[in-house]
Order: structure tokens, then sequence, then C-alpha cells
């Protein structure tokens, strides 16, 4: 049997169901920069620095980690959503999801390479911040786009 | 590439949710072939020969532009 990575079906609803209220919690914490100090904790690093000198390999630092709890629900959630079955998970859908992978990742980039030439300092930062969701999110936009396309011209078609 | 996919569901009197299915593929896909939207694996063309009973070659036939 093909093996095709991707989760069970049901995986996709479970996803959308984290990625909803983490996408809000996450552009609320970036936003207001809400830090509720019940999420103080001392945590293990590997990497760590105290701008801009200071840099440690092995250490614990305090931090707030609701942040990192945020980070990790939404690409954990995004994933889901991304590379679960589809209920009627075939070879066209196959050719769907690469097209939009291809789709979701020029667009990424391009965005980035923009960034590049166009954007500086900590504005540069909050950029990389958004990249590392975005290729995920392009890509299920244009993927569920694309399905949505192809149910639609089966209706027409009864 | 054409092909003749829904000829012979109609010669045959098979649904496209049937050849769907039959061919273990969704009716969007067998849609998608008979409008010429898709052009599929080998795997599914060797699927849907054997449920036609009709050589492969019968079923898709390759048009001028692809030998382009």
């Amino acid at each position: 049997m093909e093996i095709t990575y991707l989760l069970p079906s049901k995986f996709k609803r479970i996803g959308w169901l984290l990625l909803i209220p983490s996408a809000i919690l996450g552009f609320m914490t970036v936003a207001y920069e809400w830090e509720p100090v019940f999420f103080d904790v001392k945590v293990f690093a590997i990497m760590t620095d105290s701008f801009p000198l200071n840099f440690k390999w092995i250490g614990r630092l305090e931090n707030n980690i609701l942040d990192e709890i945020l980070g990790i629900l939404l690409i954990i959630s995004c994933l889901m959503v991304a590379f679960s079955k589809e209920p009627e998970e075939d070879e066209l859908i196959a050719s769907l999801r690469l097209k939009a992978l291809v789709w979701a990742t020029y667009w990424n980039y391009g965005i980035l390479l923009l960034a590049f030439i166009l954007v500086y300092d900590i504005s540069f930062f909050w950029v990389m911040i958004f990249n590392m969701y975005t290729i995920l999110i392009f890509f299920i936009i244009k993927f569920n786009w694309s399905l949505r396309q192809l149910r639609k011209s089966i209706a027409y078609e009864e | 590439m054409k092909n003749s996919i829904k000829v012979q569901r109609a010669k045959q009197n098979i649904t496209q949710a049937q050849l769907a299915e039959m061919s273990m593929v969704s009716r969007q896909t067998i849609n998608a072939m008979e409008l010429g939207k898709y052009v599929p694996s080998t795997l599914l063309s060797l699927r849907l020969s054997n449920i036609f009973g009709v050589p492969v070659n019968e079923l898709f036939i390759l048009e001028e532009h692809d030998w382009q």
C-alpha cells in the first residue's frame, strides 16, 4: 500500500476546533502583549541569551510560556487541518493537494523575499514570526478552495 | 488525451457513482476524467480497462498535442 503521510480524516475536525481558538488567542497575545503571571515558569533551555550578549548553551530561565503553548497548538492544529485525509481521498485529491502545496510555498517565500528587501529591524522579526505559520495557512486556504470548486463542479452535474 | 469513459459507461449502463465505487475513487474523479480535466494514474486506467473489458488504449486516446 502506498504511504501518503496523511492523518486519519477525523483529525481535520479536531484540528479546526484547536486552530480557531489558538489563532484568536495567539493573535490577542501578540497584539496586546498579554502575559498572565500564571504562565510565568522556570523553563529548561538548550540555547538562550539576553540580547545582545550572554549567550548560553544549556540553562534555566524564567519565562512566560503562554506564547509557546499557543505557538505549539497553532502548528499542531494547522498540521492536522492541512494533512488529514478527506473523506473521499483519492488520486485526484492528492494532485490538488500537491498543487496547493506548491502554490503555498511560492506565495510564502515570495512574501518573505519581498520582506527581505522591504522590511527591517524589529518589523522583520514580526514578519518571521508570522512566516512560521503562513505556509500552512496559505496551503489550507488554497487546498480547501480547490476542494470547494471540485465539489461544486460535481453538484452542477447532478 | 481523449477518453471514452462516458461512452463505455453508457454502453454498459453504469452510473458515475457505480463506476466510482467499482474503481475505488470518488465520483468527482470520474466526472473530472470524463470532462478531460484529469488524467488518471496507470493504476486507475488499468482498473477502468478491467471494469469495462476494453484495452487501455481504446479507453484513452492520445491526441496530436500530447506529443508536443
